[in-house]
C-alpha cells in the first residue's frame, strides 16, 4: 500500500515552491505529455492542441481554466482514454498507449465528473469494484483486495457508510464512496475530474482533505480539475491555468493565481488576497472583453 | 486495532449472510413453486392422476435411477419397454413439458439481467436489441414459403435472431456503441423486421397454420417433448455458466463506461462478449418455446428488489425464480381454459403487466438500474 509506506514520510518537509522540487528525493515525473492533441471523434477541432505537461510525481498538481477550456479533455488523453491525434504522453517514461488496459488501471486512476452506480449496491461493494484491475479474469478476490478496501473506505472517511446502500445517500457521500473506489485502485497517479463540483462546503472539504492526505501522506501523483481557484490554490503543490486548449499559466500557487492571469485566463476582474492558506481569490466581476482574450465566445 | 479489523470481519461476514440468506429464500420458495407447478402438471390432463399418485411418478426411483430411461429422454434413443402407461405419460408427455419451461424460464430470466446491466436500462428484455424480430421473421418465411423446412425452424430461428442481433449492432456502431446507440438500433430492426412479419402473414392461406404461427409468437409450451430438451439443455448450460463467469464484468459494467474503462476494461469488446452470451441464451429459449414475454423484463427486477444489484447474486436468483415463474405461468396456460390451451406467453403477460403497474406505483424513480 503507498499509503503505508507513505505513512513513514508523513512528517517530510513539504515544499510549496517548485524551484525546489528537483533537490527532493522523490523528484521526476510521473506523467509526461508532449505536443499532446486530442479531441472528440466526430468533431473538427481538437480540443487540446499540442500540450505539453509534466506532471510532478508524489505531488498535487490542479488544473483550472473556464468551461470548455479542455481540462477534462486533456485529464482524458493523460489517461489514454482518449486515442491522441498526435504527440505522446508517457507514464514513468512510458508510453501510456504501450500499457495492457487492466494494467493501465493499476497505474493511473481517474474519476470522472459524473459517475452513477446501482442503487441497491453497499458502498463496500462500490468500492470493491475498485479492485478490479487487480484480477484475473476468473479471480473474484486477488491478494490484498480487503487491506486495500478497508484502506480506502477509512482514508475517505466513510466507515460508517460502509454497509449503506449507495442510492440512500447525499450526494457528497456518494462523491466519498466513489473517491474510496478510486482509492482502492491503489494507484501511483490519481486523476480526478472536479471532484468538488456540487457539493456542498463541508463535502468539498471533506474530499479535498481526502487529496491533502494523499499529498502529505503518499507518494501518490494527484492530478485534480477544479473551479474554485481558491481550492487550488491551497491544496496543490503546482497550478496549471488551461485556457483555449493551451496552458497559459504554471507553476506554484503564488505565482499562477494572480489578478492578471484570472483576467485573462477566466476573464475576471478579483483580488487576489495573501493569506496563510495561500493566495485567496475574491471575484469582482467580468473583466472587460478586450483584457479577457476571446473566451466569452464559449 | 486487531479487534477493530475482527469487529470489521464480522461485520463483512453479517451483511453478506444477510443477502445470501434473501438469496436462499428466493431459491427455496422458486423451488417450492416448481415442484408444487409440476405436480398440478402432472395429475391434471386427459389422464388425472390423484396428487399422490402424481409424487410417486415423478420421484419413481424405476424410472429417475434407470439410465435406460435417461439415455432414451437425452439422446433420443426407444423409450423402455418396460413403462407402464402411467409411466409413459408422467415421463415422456408432461414432465418435459416442465423440464422446458424450466430451461426456457432460467434463460429469459438470466439473459434479461444481463441485458438490463448491459444497457443500463430497467426496462430492457432479452428482446430488446432485435433477436426477437430476427427470429420472428424467419419463422413467418418458413412456414409461408420453406415449409420443407419446418423441422428445422428452432434452430433457424436461433439463428435468425443472432443475425438480427449482428445487424442492430452494425447499426449502432459509429466510433463505438453506446447503451443508447444499441437499443435504438434495436428499435429500427425491430420497426422493419415486425413490418416484414406481419405483412408475411397475408400470404399464408392455411387457418392452421396462421395459428401455429401465431402460437410461436407468443410463446407457447404446447407440443414440448423430449426434443425440445435436447435442442435447449446444451446451448442453455453453456450460457449460462458463461454468464456467471462474468459477473464481475457485469458489475463494473453497471458502473457506466467511463468508470469501466478507468478500471481497465476494454468496454466495446466486453458488452459486444457479454451481450453474445445473453442471445445465445436467449436463442436457446426462442428456439424451443417461441416468443415469451415479459418473462425477461419481470424476473430480474422481482428478484433485484429482494437481493439487491450485485450481478452474481441477481444471476442466481434469476435461474431460480425464472423457472418459477414460467412453470407456474404455464400451469394455468393448460388448466385455466382447459381443454383449451392457451400460449403460456399470454399468462405471463397477464401476469406481467399488472406487477408492473404495482411498481410503478410503488417506486418514484423506475428506470434507473
Amino acid at each position: 500500500m503507498a499509503d503505508s509506506d507513505g505513512a513513514l514520510d508523513a512528517n517530510r518537509e513539504r515544499t510549496t515552491a517548485s524551484a525546489n522540487d528537483s533537490a527532493d528525493s522523490e523528484s521526476g515525473t510521473a506523467l509526461d505529455a508532449d505536443g499532446l492533441v486530442v479531441g472528440y471523434p466526430g468533431a473538427d477541432e481538437p480540443v487540446v492542441n499540442g500540450e505539453t505537461l509534466a506532471v510532478p510525481a508524489g505531488e498535487v498538481t490542479a488544473l483550472v481554466g473556464p468551461n470548455g477550456s479542455g481540462k477534462s479533455t486533456l485529464l482524458k488523453g493523460l489517461a489514454n482514454r482518449l486515442e491522441p491525434d498526435a504527440g505522446r504522453v508517457l507514464l514513468d517514461g512510458r508510453r501510456v498507449e504501450s500499457f495492457g488496459s487492466k494494467e493501465l488501471a493499476r497505474a493511473v486512476g481517474r474519476l470522472s465528473q459524473e459517475n452513477t452506480a446501482p442503487d441497491t449496491i453497499t458502498v463496500e461493494a462500490l468500492v470493491e469494484r475498485g479492485r478490479y484491475p487487480h484480477r484475473g479474469f476468473f479471480e473474484s478476490q486477488a491478494d490484498g483486495d480487503e487491506q486495500a478496501v478497508d484502506d480506502a473506505i477509512a482514508m475517505a472517511g466513510i466507515d460508517h457508510l460502509r454497509d449503506r446502500e449507495v442510492g440512500e445517500l447525499s450526494g457528497g457521500q456518494k462523491q466519498l464512496a466513489w473517491i474510496a473506489m478510486a482509492l482502492a485502485q491503489d494507484t501511483d497517479v490519481l486523476l480526478l475530474d472536479e471532484p468538488t463540483t456540487f457539493l456542498d462546503p463541508r463535502h468539498q472539504l471533506e474530499v479535498m482533505d481526502v487529496v491533502g492526505t494523499l499529498r502529505d501522506e503518499s507518494e501518490t501523483t494527484v492530478v485534480l480539475v477544479l473551479h474554485d481557484i481558491s481550492q487550488a490554490a491551497r491544496y496543490a503543490d503546482h497550478v496549471v491555468a488551461l485556457r483555449d486548449g493551451a496552458v497559459y499559466a504554471r507553476g506554484d500557487p503564488d505565482s499562477v493565481v494572480t489578478a492578471g492571469v484570472l483576467a485573462d485566463v477566466f476573464g475576471i476582474d478579483a483580488d487576489v488576497l495573501e493569506t496563510d492558506h495561500g493566495p485567496q481569490v475574491v471575484p469582482l466581476g467580468p473583466a472587460d472583453e478586450a483584457a479577457s482574450g476571446g473566451d466569452e465566445s464559449r | 486495532m486487531v479487534e477493530l479489523f475482527e469487529r470489521l470481519a464480522e461485520r463483512r461476514a453479517g451483511v453478506r449472510v444477510g443477502a445470501d440468506s434473501k438469496l436462499a429464500a428466493v431459491a427455496l420458495a422458486s423451488v417450492a413453486v416448481v415442484v408444487g407447478a409440476t405436480l398440478l402438471q402432472v395429475s391434471f390432463g386427459a389422464y388425472p392422476l390423484s396428487l399422490g399418485e402424481a409424487w410417486g411418478a415423478v420421484f419413481d426411483p424405476e424410472v429417475a435411477l434407470s439410465v435406460e430411461a435417461w439415455r432414451a429422454f437425452l439422446l433420443s434413443g426407444d423409450v423402455p419397454s418396460w413403462f407402464t402407461q402411467q409411466q409413459h405419460i408422467v415421463w415422456n408427455i408432461r414432465l418435459p413439458r416442465i423440464l422446458v419451461g424450466v430451461l426456457v424460464g432460467a434463460n429469459l430470466a438470466v439473459s434479461g439481467a444481463v441485458f438490463q446491466i448491459i444497457t443500463r436500462n430497467e426496462l430492457a428484455s432479452p428482446y430488446i436489441l432485435g433477436v426477437s424480430d430476427g427470429a420472428g421473421l424467419v419463422v413467418l418465411t418458413v412456414l409461408t414459403g420453406f415449409s420443407g423446412l419446418l423441422p428445422f425452424v428452432p434452430v433457424l430461428a436461433a439463428f435468425g435472431g443472432g443475425a438480427a442481433f449482428l445487424l442492430v449492432y452494425v447499426i449502432a456502431w459509429k466510433n463505438g456503441t453506446s447503451p443508447v446507440r444499441l437499443v435504438l438500433a434495436g428499435v429500427i430492426v425491430g420497426t422493419v423486421f415486425g413490418s416484414v412479419q406481419r405483412a408475411l402473414f397475408f400470404f399464408i392461406d392455411d387457418l392452421s397454420t396462421v395459428m401455429s404461427a401465431q402460437a410461436w409468437l407468443s410463446g407457447s409450451l404446447l407440443n414440448t417433448d423430449w426434443g425440445e430438451v435436447r435442442i435447449a439443455l446444451p446451448f442453455t448450460v453453456l450460457a449460462l455458466a458463461l454468464a456467471f463467469t462474468v459477473t464481475q464484468e457485469l458489475d463494473v459494467l453497471a458502473l457506466g463506461e467511463e468508470t469501466a474503462e478507468s478500471l481497465g476494461m476494454p468496454v466495446e469488446r466486453m458488452r459486444f462478449a457479454v451481450a453474445g452470451i445473453a442471445v445465445l441464451s436467449t436463442a436457446a429459449a426462442i428456439a424451443v418455446a417461441g416468443l415469451i414475454g415479459f418473462v425477461g423484463l419481470i424476473v430480474p427486477h422481482m428478484v433485484r428488489n429482494v437481493v439487491g444489484s450485485e450481478s452474481r447474486r441477481l444471476l442466481a436468483g434469476c435461474l431460480f425464480l425464472g423457472p418459477a415463474l414460467l412453470v407456474g405461468a404455464d400451469v394455468g396456460a393448460r388448466l385455466a381454459l382447459s381443454p383449451i390451451q392457451l400460449p403460456v406467453g399470454i399468462i405471463t403477460g397477464l401476469v406481467g403487466g399488472p406487477y408492473f403497474l404495482y411498481l410503478m406505483r410503488k417506486t418514484e424513480n423506475m428506470g434507473e438500474v
